[in-house]
């Protein structure tokens, strides 16, 4: 399978948890967005590799070492994106990317020359205690296994809607699965954020080819569908149970949107 | 692997299964595997795939991996931490040593468990099958319960 790929799926990866382990708001939304472009070029990388006959996977050799400070996690970062510059080719695609690439170096380089970055990084101290500790111990443990159970979810969603939006004719389901990517993403982004802010920062577990390889359409959207109802159903209990206000109005706000995205599952049918 | 050991944790989750939560042991294919068993719910679409080496009766290595939920993630790495280097006469006994390490489990957590007894139990199944000449990539066996997600924690001190 693609190396390329592989490694780029690798990078988005590392982008991304850099962004939710960094407590900084500035640096933590600027990696973001570059998180963002590096998903991006994964789509693009993929895409080219099945116009030209080729395949892709989503096995992955990563690991998310526990860091202590903001320099930390950058140094490894900036490893990452320069280890990946060697597996461009001399294409377009590959020189876009590397000049993305360039400028997130660049944008690490300056990170990296104000001492006043280094913060602690507090993503992965295990505490699990949400801000000023307002939950109790069973409301904290509900939130920590909903955020292992949501981010997985949201993480193996964003792949397999890719997987098939890179594999359909039909500008219905393209858009569709777009719209589900996109959502997604926002999830992943704040179940992710959440985790570190309880010191639990993890990396989803690697996607088997059974989950994402979808042989029957029409029994995908219906499990999908049902997931999103169990989905759903946390939240609301989460809400119910957790009596703080803030949290509570924000697993009102994801249950009605996975309302949303059911509909929008149902459209694929 | 994450050892949680040495941390000393806020009241609540219990360490093991906060350790076995943040990061899966023995997840993911197994390229040395000579059998494979999956356990399928039709219904909720719930799989988990078990990769085995056996040799000479002995679990030399041993992965799986699932799109299931966390009792079934933390079941399946305490499940195959505990056989691995093992006899399959003592695998078969560690499905009662899980009940016993889990304690008490809700209903939904049983059918968790017995999905991933299952996946391993059908991966012995296609190393006998393959012995015999049959030609068969991946034992499949269909489960009759359903998952439905749940708190682990609640039920382990």
């Amino acid at each position: 399978m693609d190396k390329l790929y592989q490694k780029k799926h690798e990078l988005w990866l590392h982008i991304t948890f850099a962004s939710f382990a960094i407590n900084d708001e500035t640096i933590k939304s600027r990696l973001y967005e570059f998180s963002l472009i590096a998903f991006r070029h994964m789509k693009w990388i993929g895409s080219d590799l099945l116009e030209h006959g080729n395949d892709y996977n989503y096995d992955r050799d990563i690991e998310l070492y526990k860091r202590e400070n903001v320099f930390e996690v950058i140094k490894a970062l900036q490893s990452e994106v320069l280890n990946i510059q060697k597996l461009y080719t001399d294409t377009i695609l590959g020189k876009r990317a590397q000049t993305d690439d360039a400028y997130l170096l660049e944008y690490l380089r300056q990170v990296l020359a104000d001492d006043a970055n280094n913060q602690e990084v507090t993503a992965f101290n295990m505490q699990r205690v949400w801000n000023k500790g307002e939950l109790d111990a069973s409301q904290t443990d509900a939130l920590t296994l909903f955020l292992f159970e949501e981010l997985y979810k949201e993480y193996e969603l964003i792949l397999v809607y890719a997987y098939m939006q890179a594999r359909t004719s039909n500008a219905l389901h393209f858009n569709v699965f777009q719209d589900l990517i996109d959502e997604s993403h926002f999830h992943l982004k704040s179940f992710g954020n959440m985790m570190a802010k309880l010191g639990i920062l993890a990396l989803p577990r690697e996607l088997h080819e059974m989950t994402y390889i979808v042989k029957d359409l029409e029994k995908f959207v219906h499990d999908g569908i049902a997931e999103e109802e169990a989905a759903k159903e946390m939240c609301k209990q989460l809400s119910e149970s957790i009596h703080e206000e803030k949290l509570s109005k924000f697993f009102d706000f994801i249950n009605y949107q996975e309302s949303y995205h059911i509909e929008l599952m149902k459209k694929l049918l | 692997m994450l050892d949680l050991s040495g941390v000393e944790l806020p009241e609540g989750m219990d360490a093991e299964v906060m350790s076995h939560l943040m990061s899966p042991r023995n997840y993911g294919k197994l390229e040395s595997a000579n059998c494979i068993g999956v356990a399928n719910d039709e219904k909720t679409g719930e799989y988990v795939i078990f990769y085995t080496q056996l040799e000479n009766s002995i679990v030399k290595d041993v992965n799986y991996a699932t799109n299931g939920c966390q009792d079934t993630v933390v079941i399946g790495s305490m499940f195959t931490d505990m056989i691995k280097g093992n006899d399959v006469e003592y695998a078969q006994k560690a499905v009662q040593k899980m009940h016993e390490k889990l304690g008490d489990m809700t209903p939904e957590q049983q059918v968790c468990a017995d999905i991933v007894f299952s996946a391993f139990s059908a991966s012995l199944i296609n190393f006998n099958n393959l012995i015999d000449g049959k030609v068969e990539e991946m034992h499949l066996v269909q489960m009759k319960e359903s998952c439905d997600a749940t708190n682990m924690g609640e039920n382990n001190g």
